[in-house]
């Protein structure tokens, strides 16, 4: 016999329905929290340019002022949903209700705010045993559910009415204060758009210090390079500014570094993932312990590396390797490749159709014998996709991976760029688009025949 | 008296999530060389019962015996041994979509042959020629290097049913073999299943949503109802009361011809 979960009232308990009302309640206190410090950073923004203001001493935050923000936020929630005004319920599908789906009248709505100030006494505790309800829900004849199309005799839209106006304050505020926190400033884009100009057009060089601190540095010395003129002169002798250990360092050597690092860290990433795809799918490994253990250590794994970028992961290996050492950008590409295709894999594993594995099954085959038949058939064209996609991100990672130590063109790339040899920097760029063009349309290609 | 071929005793499934009992406490025997119709509404337990037999669903209770041996007691890796013997067949026909017909067919013989070779897509000369034999004995040999997923409904089931066939098996479990195919294409394919019963000696488990197609191809009826068993008997038993019993109320019967 099913066992139903203990319930004190009469009347059985939705506890679907329960559950996302605190969720979306959670998300309403989290929504007026984001509000409040947009409020908050606005006003410490603006507080001196208010004239009056200005000769008034700032007064200092004390410490009980966290738990009055944090009540103040709730309180805020609490009474938003009240007054029908929440992005939470919204999120879960729900709405305030009026009984006949009529449009909830203002003072059921302030009534049902006051009323859930009940919830923390002994009454409230009453009706929620009682009715199985909420105090509010009882006493203010609202109730919350999926709201109804229209409100009868009326155009305007439950789901228009009751979030919409949030939503609206949620974005506007949003755009208000991220604006101000990074430093927009559209006076200065255009006011120097000819200092850019310069670099391209190599009118004038900069030191890119000059960028930096302006006004420390005397005027900039004129020249006539630019990244606009680039100078090929490097393209296949090799670069006697650029000493890179024993290797010859033309562009066309470092980008064939450059390449065979993208090829290299894919085809590591692929072989070492496409086992441990299997091992991280639940319904290859089956629900035994030693099954359950396997796939949280491998999709672990999958997480933690995937979520640390291929930058720090080569930051590490170029100071384990050699800095400079197109090994240190190969395993930290390798690396995050792993994680990031074994995770991307596995959830096409889980993603099967079930049946072909069954009737291997039934036929007597192996477990090996189920992935060889049953599933590989299934996940391959999906595979080939994700390898192509992490073929292209590999690609384009390898030309920058040098910044931090992992070698290949970006060494000299960022070597010139730091000497202020735009013409030369033009070159490598020019070479680098050329083959991640290249690159991007043999993939492609590769992609249409296969998928 | 010997032994039944196939025993099932006291068989009950339990479902974890949600507690859904879908077997309770089950008995019947089959013999040698019958073709057993299993009838029911969906979700009666049919396909459950199947399963539990070549137990791709691990029983909760209860006992199954095939020629003797404890099926439920036997380990995975015997148990695998075992399902040689035991062929299926399924409503969703459960081919591999993107394989060839041969190589869906081939896999019928996967458990006669070491994992090692079949990894690498070996198969025995002997099994190759059996495939084609197979293929055609239902029909389909020029289709042998055809895609899976070009072929029709029919045609597919025509395949399940040489993967069956290459397991040489003693038992035949078609779990709603014709519930996804039309009037006309249900017959041609019951009649493979007559014809494995009749000529090479196959005990055959079927259940089927039509009466009237169990009562053509039946030699024996047993009907569940919410994972117990209401009938079993000979076809011609199944009469109007009984119907009503299996079916419910409001049912009516529909013909298949």
């Amino acid at each position: 016999m099913a066992t139903k979960p203990l319930s004190l009232s009469s009347s059985p308990v939705d506890w679907r329905q329960l559950r996302r009302r605190s969720f979306s309640f959670f998300l309403d206190w989290l929504v007026w929290g984001y509000v409040a410090y947009g409020v908050v950073y606005l006003l410490t923004k603006y507080w001196w340019e208010v004239p009056l203001a200005r000769f008034l001493t700032p007064i200092p935050i004390p410490a009980w002022g966290w738990p009055l923000v944090i009540l103040g936020t709730l309180e805020t929630a609490v009474w938003s949903r009240a007054l029908g005004r929440s992005l939470g319920l919204r999120a879960f599908g729900l709405a305030l209700n009026a009984p006949a789906n009529n449009r909830p009248s203002l003072r059921a709505k302030l009534r049902r705010g006051l009323l859930w100030h009940l919830n923390f006494t002994p009454l409230g505790f009453f009706y929620l045993v009682r009715e199985g309800k909420f105090i509010q829900d009882v006493k203010s004849g609202l109730e919350v559910g999926p709201p109804p199309d229209l409100y009868p005799g009326s155009r305007s839209s439950p789901l228009r009415d009751q979030w919409a106006w949030t939503a609206l304050l949620v974005v506007v505020l949003t755009l208000w204060v991220g604006w101000l926190v990074v430093e927009a400033d559209l006076g200065t884009l255009i006011a120097r758009w000819d200092k850019a100009g310069q670099i391209y057009w190599g009118k004038v060089r900069y030191d890119l210090r000059y960028f930096l601190r302006p006004t420390e540095l005397p005027l900039p010395r004129v020249t006539s390079t630019g990244l606009l003129k680039p100078d090929f002169r490097y393209l296949l002798v090799p670069d006697p500014a650029f000493e890179l250990r024993r290797l010859s360092a033309s562009i066309l050597d470092l980008m064939v570094v450059t390449v065979f690092m993208a090829l290299l860290a894919t085809v590591l990433g692929v072989v070492l993932a496409f086992p441990l795809s299997f091992l991280g799918a639940r319904n290859i490994m089956g629900f035994s312990p030693v099954g359950w253990m396997i796939y949280f250590l491998v999709r672990g794994f999958f997480n933690v590396f995937r979520s640390i970028p291929t930058i720090m992961w080569t930051v590490l290996f170029a100071v384990w390797v050699g800095w400079g050492s197109p090994f240190a950008g190969v395993l930290g590409l390798t690396l995050h490749t792993i994680a990031a295709l074994g995770k991307l894999y596995s959830e096409q594993v889980e993603g099967i159709d079930p049946g072909p594995v069954e009737a291997v099954v039934a036929a007597g085959g192996s477990r090996l014998e189920v992935i060889r038949y049953a599933v590989i058939p299934q996940i391959s064209p999906s595979y080939w996709a994700f390898t192509l996609y992490r073929w292209d991100i590999n690609v384009r990672m390898s030309t920058v991976i040098a910044l931090v130590g992992g070698g290949g063109i970006g060494d000299m790339l960022f070597y010139h760029k730091d000497k202020g040899n735009w013409e030369l920097v033009g070159a490598v760029v020019v070479v680098i688009v050329a083959v991640v063009w290249a690159m991007d349309y043999i993939s492609g290609r590769l992609r249409e025949r296969i998928v | 008296m010997a032994e039944p071929y196939l025993v099932v005793e006291n068989l009950t499934k339990v479902y974890e999530r949600g507690q859904v009992v879908a077997l309770k406490d089950l008995s019947f025997a089959v013999e040698k060389g019958e073709f057993l119709v299993v009838i029911g509404l969906s979700g009666s337990g049919k396909s459950t019962l199947l399963r539990c037999i070549n137990r791709l669903i691990e029983p909760t209770a209860g006992r199954i015996y095939l020629s003797g041996v404890e099926l439920t007691k036997l380990s995975p890796r015997a148990m695998r041994r075992m399902r040689r013997n035991i062929g299926m067949i399924f409503q969703q026909f459960n081919l591999i979509k993107r394989a060839t017909v041969m190589t869906n067919v081939l896999t019928g013989r996967l458990g006669y042959n070491p994992t090692l070779l079949t990894l690498l897509g070996r198969f025995p000369k002997r099994d190759r020629e059996l495939a084609l034999r197979n293929l055609e004995r239902v029909g389909l040999s020029e289709k042998a290097y055809v895609r899976a997923d070009e072929l029709s409904g029919g045609q597919q089931q025509r395949v399940g049913i040489a993967r069956a066939l290459m397991q040489e098996p003693e038992l035949l479990l078609a779990d709603e073999p014709v519930s996804a195919l039309d009037p006309a294409t249900s017959h041609s394919v019951m009649q493979y299943l007559e014809q494995m019963n009749k000529e090479d000696g196959v005990t055959v488990l079927a259940s089927l949503h039509f009466l009237s197609l169990a009562r053509r191809y039946g030699t024996r009826i047993i009907a569940l109802k919410d994972g117990q068993l209401v009938f079993d008997g000979p076809p011609e038993a199944i009469d109007e009361v009984k119907f009503k019993e299996i079916y419910g109320e409001e049912a009516e019967e529909v013909e298949v011809r």
